[in-house]
């Protein structure tokens, strides 16, 4: 078996060649249907960027809106059908196919893999997001405009439908959701393939770099959750196109069962989101405080306990839903045990830099401030999960300022973190730092100004989802649109830095961080098929200060030797 | 083993750098810091007009000062290291290659272990208290008369009640809130209720979802259509607060909201006889007029909307314009 | 490079490009995605269990309740004919060709049959799918597995038809074996529905 295995790990002409289209000068490669996973992350990446500016302009217009207490700047019912859009696209468009675009890019890499497990099922998956995007976009243009009723799309006004038509926004929004459903099972059959079976030599599970580990955690969420929104929506939409009556409480239906499914689904999906992320932070950190990741099988496997725990906390969303006591109490201690791993991942992080040797790159900085909108996020989270408090909070601005900091703190933030620190992997070229620094500024004060004020908004009764306010909350509404608008702004400088440094950056060599990984073994981008030799791993994944190689050969193979 | 010998003193000489002194006296800081702002932290509420409410913003001061504590800890070792652990630029060699700590990670494993069972604790028992009468508890099949919640007698400001009102039911359509309080044969669109009393409702939605909330009584409940849902509380301040519509119910859910009158018995009584005097009328209603003003005006509707239902026709209607806390 | 100890047992993707590792892959990923489908089922099996606990008029006005007869002979042939494809896969393991398209052909005609029972048993049904949430759970539960079978029998006609063409299974039998477990999987499926659906009146 061994004799076998020495004999495949030779170079493979077959590696080497370089098929047109798919060298890695062609640009045009990223508008085919390729099957090479690098390509593919890329596809999703900028795609998912492209579908996060537009959510944004979303939510400027909806921050300008909010400027004044009146519903003034657009029609309520625009208003409605804007905040709809805003969270569908930011987390169905976004976010989910910006991870999997990581995903697909760094796993095979990092775990030593020529491409994903089904590259052709890659391709199928990436290619559903613009089909869906287009759909669901296009509901703005339809008689009746987009979904009102919230990303929730809590039936009873989920099924309201004024227009009567068939073809209407709310189920313009069920079919992208659901199709978006079967983009995402299919990239997490691929991942958790991918991961299981196709490791390098040498890689056990306990010498896996973090980020798969979150990434491994995170699909498998997908798996277990998303059939339960898949099955929640098919009932909804059978209520809204042919007339069955499950959610439809005239009828004897029960529409807090769908409160149910969806958030079977979609709490966990947070996780889904910030799972990777966590896995951003475990991976950027030790590069650049130059010291292996502290306590990496606790870290790792806390990821697991995540995963596990987040399949049995959604009723925290329904709290003031009409739930009986018993299911409050239990799911408010459900809830709290999370903070448990996560406050491992929180505290490993702090030891990890903690005593290092410091460097602020871009990447550096926008993980630390992930972090601490992450540690803020987690702060307020835990007051979310008792029940008594979280009944005051419920469906309020302090609601929305909390998961923004999530996501718009630690996940959007961590994006960047990994963007920058990737970068020059993914173009061979390097990022300008004072642009990328600018950017970080930017952000993270936008941030603040936009979401922290939200929280008092929330303490002093501010509903969300609302076009219009009461005259006392005026003042720090102006000051998050104004966070709002700068936010927007900090975008520019990110823009500007990629488009030209891919463009005429100064050349990256294979490793210039000298980070410890497989990804940096091989040439900047990466050659087709990734390794000239498959990669045999002899040491675990964060050996900073310890001179040991990580893998026994020269996995770039003669070329760079 | 060598080198693990050698991680271990390496471990011990950065955690040793700092005299155990220092870390005490910075620790205390970060105590009286984390105390001050639990303090604050009663500040950010609105007025504590309900007897649940002074138990929510107890449980919340709690929750800021723990959270405070931890959140200065972690921001406070970080930005240290930023400031002071930076490498010099041409320093390209590594830190410590610490992997970690057993005894750091079973200390990290525990506190977060025991912070969470603590704050469980405590926000149990103030549920425990609050006792918020949860639509399919047991408690919905007793004799009307017996208060809910026994076990608030402990609470400050809410004295035993001299006597029981019949539940008031609560109306909530798009976009609407109506009340009906049956033994008086009041109908309004502004709460009354008498003050230390525990108020009690029936609440129904003839629609949508709604929610039943009172920023200033720190509660809140869903109203699902088709059910009729028991709630309760204890108003202990007098004054007008706002009702809002907390669960999203479509185009105008942002107007819909109106005031709560908490007033002392006596008032509550003669404002129940002057309204049953009054003759019904349509009550103001931000929805339904708006909505007819662009239907009349012919300005854009923008996108689809359900049409709103009319106004309500009440003994007693409030006005937007009536001031509020 | 010899005296690197890598352990043989390690999952790896050293044989990268051999067609049963790729096998290994396909198999593996489909396993989980059944596993992710059956999420789908469980979840309308839960949504049915709360209705029927919680739903006051449970059954459609006038409507005693639903025949069992006719069902169970469906079922009987749906759950033997698990027990035919396996023997149709052993034949194709014992490269007997003719008896594997013999039994295939067999388990399409019992699936056949057991769409045709459920069709002949929703024409006679007296309430339709917009009949209270019991028609509509109804109708979803086993129409959504009619679908899953008659996706079944596509597939087995695809296999059935591939088998005609030469070296078919040179690279493997994973289309056959899928399908074959896709197969046991929409009749397990099936037994919890009946419970749930006919046996739980």
């Amino acid at each position: 078996m061994s004799d076998a295995s020495v004999e495949v790990r030779s170079p493979d002409p077959q590696a080497s060649r370089q098929p047109e289209p798919g060298a890695p000068d062609n640009w045009r490669r990223f508008f085919t249907f390729s099957t090479d996973h690098k390509v593919i992350g890329i596809q999703y990446i900028v795609t998912a960027f492209i579908f996060f500016l537009f959510g944004g302009l979303l939510a400027m217009v909806m921050r300008g809106e909010l400027i004044t207490p009146e519903a003034d700047l657009v029609d309520r019912t625009v208003y409605n059908g804007l905040f709809t859009m805003h969270g569908t696209i930011m987390l169905f468009m976004w976010t989910f196919p910006m991870l999997n675009g990581l995903a697909n890019y760094l796993v095979p890499l990092m775990i030593g893999a020529r491409d994903m497990a089904f590259p052709r099922l890659n391709a199928a998956a990436f290619w559903m997001v613009p089909v869906f995007g287009i759909i669901l976009i296009a509901s703005f243009f339809i008689p009746g405009g987009p979904s009102q009723s919230g990303w929730w799309a809590y039936p009873p006004v989920s099924l309201q439908n004024p227009t009567g038509n068939l073809i209407n926004g709310q189920a313009l929004w069920l079919l992208a959701v659901a199709l978006s459903g079967v983009s995402s099972i299919m990239g997490a059959v691929n991942i958790v393939t991918t991961i299981f079976r196709m490791r390098a030599p040498g890689m056990g599970w306990f010498k896996m770099p973090a980020f798969c580990w979150t990434v491994l955690s995170a699909q498998m969420i997908q798996l277990i959750g998303l059939p339960a929104l898949t099955a929640g929506a098919v009932m909804l939409l059978l209520d809204l196109t042919v007339g069955t009556s499950f959610f439809d409480p005239t009828r004897g239906g029960d529409p807090v069962l769908y409160q149910h499914f969806f958030w079977f689904y979609s709490h966990p999906a947070v996780y889904v989101i910030v799972l990777p992320i966590f896995g951003v932070f475990s991976e950027v950190f030790p590069v650049y405080a130059r010291k292996p990741l502290f306590g990496y099988p606790v870290v790792v496997v806390s990821s697991l306990m995540i995963t596990v725990l987040s399949l049995v906390v959604w009723v925290h969303h329904m709290f003031a839903s009409g739930t009986p006591g018993w299911m409050r109490m239990l799911f408010m201690f459900t809830t709290m045990a999370i903070s448990i791993p996560t406050g491992i991942k929180v505290f490993a992080w702090v030891a990890t830099v903690w005593g290092g040797k410091l460097r602020l790159t871009t990447a550096m900085l926008f993980a630390l401030g992930g972090l601490s909108t992450f540690l803020f996020a987690g702060i307020t989270g835990i007051m979310l999960s008792s029940a008594p408090f979280d009944i005051h909070v419920n469906n309020t601005y302090f609601v929305v300022g909390h998961f923004h900091y999530v996501i718009n703190g630690a996940v959007v933030m961590g994006f960047y973190a990994a963007i920058y620190h990737w970068f020059p992997k993914m173009t061979g070229r390097m990022y300008y730092e004072g642009l990328g620094k600018l950017h970080f500024a930017l952000t993270f004060i936008g941030i603040n100004m936009i979401f922290l004020p939200m929280h008092p908004l929330g303490l002093l009764g501010m509903p969300r989802r609302v076009a219009s306010y009461d005259p006392e909350f005026a003042f720090l509404n102006v000051i998050a649109s104004l966070g709002g608008f700068l936010l927007g702004v900090s975008t520019l400088p990110f823009i500007l830095n990629m488009l030209s440094s891919w463009n005429q950056g100064e050349k990256a060599g294979n490793n210039p961080w000298r980070a410890i990984g497989l990804e940096w073994l091989v040439s900047s981008p990466p050659p087709h098929e990734n390794f000239e030799e498959i990669p045999v791993v002899v040491s675990p994944p964060y050996g900073y200060g310890s001179n040991e190689p990580l893998v026994s050969n020269n996995p770039a193979g003669e070329a760079l030797a | 083993m060598n080198t693990e010998n050698q991680r271990t003193s390496d471990l011990n000489r950065v955690l040793n750098r700092r005299s155990i002194l220092g870390l005490t006296a910075l620790a205390a800081a970060n105590l009286a810091i984390s105390y001050w702002m639990g303090q604050q932290a009663y500040s950010w509420m609105p007025p504590q007009a309900s007897a649940e409410s002074v138990l929510v913003d107890k449980l919340f001061s709690f929750m800021t000062a723990i959270g405070t504590f931890i959140f200065i800890g972690v921001i406070g070792t970080l930005l240290y290291s930023v400031v002071f652990q930076r490498a010099a630029k041409y320093d390209s060699t590594d830190g410590p290659p610490i992997e970690g700590n057993l005894w750091l990670e079973v200390v990290w494993t525990a506190v977060p272990i025991m912070l969470i069972i603590w704050i469980g604790t405590v926000s149990y028992s103030t549920y425990d208290q609050m006792s918020l009468l949860s639509p399919f508890a047991p408690q919905e099949m007793k004799t009307p008369g017996t208060v809910p919640g026994d076990k608030k007698e402990s609470v400050p400001g809410d004295p035993e009640p001299t006597q029981t009102f019949a539940p008031i039911e609560v109306h909530s359509r798009q976009w609407a809130w109506e009340f009906r309080y049956p033994e008086d044969g009041v109908s309004s669109t502004e709460l009354h209720l008498p003050v230390n009393q525990r108020a009690r409702f029936k609440l129904t939605s003839e629609d949508v979802l709604h929610g039943f909330f009172v920023p200033a009584f720190r509660v809140k409940q869903d109203i699902v259509p088709g059910r009729e849902i028991d709630f309760s509380f204890t108003p202990i301040r007098e004054g007008r607060y706002r009702l809002r519509d907390s669960e999203y119910s479509g185009t105008y859910f942002a107007a819909n909201q109106t005031n709560v009158v908490v007033e002392s018995e006596e008032e509550y009584r003669q404002w129940l006889l002057a309204a049953a005097q009054n003759p019904p009328t349509a009550a103001e209603n931000v929805a339904f007029e708006s909505f007819s003003r662009a239907v009349e005006g012919s300005i854009s509707l923008g996108w689809a909307t359900v049409r709103p239902a009319p106004a309500p026709i009440v003994n007693y209607t409030s006005s937007e314009k009536d001031s509020y806390e | 490079m010899s005296s690197i100890n890598v352990d043989p047992s390690l999952n790896s993707n050293a044989a990268h490009g051999t067609e049963h590792e790729e096998e290994d892959h396909r198999m593996f990923g489909f396993v989980v995605f059944l596993l992710s489908e059956s999420i789908i089922f469980f979840s309308f099996f839960v949504g049915y269990a709360v209705f029927k606990t919680g739903t006051a008029d449970w059954l459609p006005a006038g409507f005693e309740g639903l025949e069992v007869k006719e069902p169970l002979i469906n079922t009987i042939v749906l759950v033997s004919s698990s027990f035919v494809i396996y023997f149709a896969e052993r034949f194709l393991h014992k490269e007997n060709l003719w008896g594997f398209r013999a039994f295939w052909l067999l388990t399409m005609a019992m699936g056949s049959f057991f769409l045709y029972g459920q069709a002949v048993e929703w024409m006679g049904l007296p309430f339709g799918f917009t009949d209270g949430v019991f028609g509509g759970t109804f109708y979803l539960l086993t129409g959504f597995h009619g679908l899953h079978v008659m996706t079944g029998v596509l597939l087995q006609g695809i296999m059935l038809g591939r088998s005609f063409l030469p070296n078919n299974y040179a690279r493997g039998e994973f289309g056959v074996a899928s399908t074959s477990l896709f197969w046991h999987f929409v009749d397990v499926i099936w037994i919890i529905l009946f419970i749930l659906i006919y046996v739980w009146q």
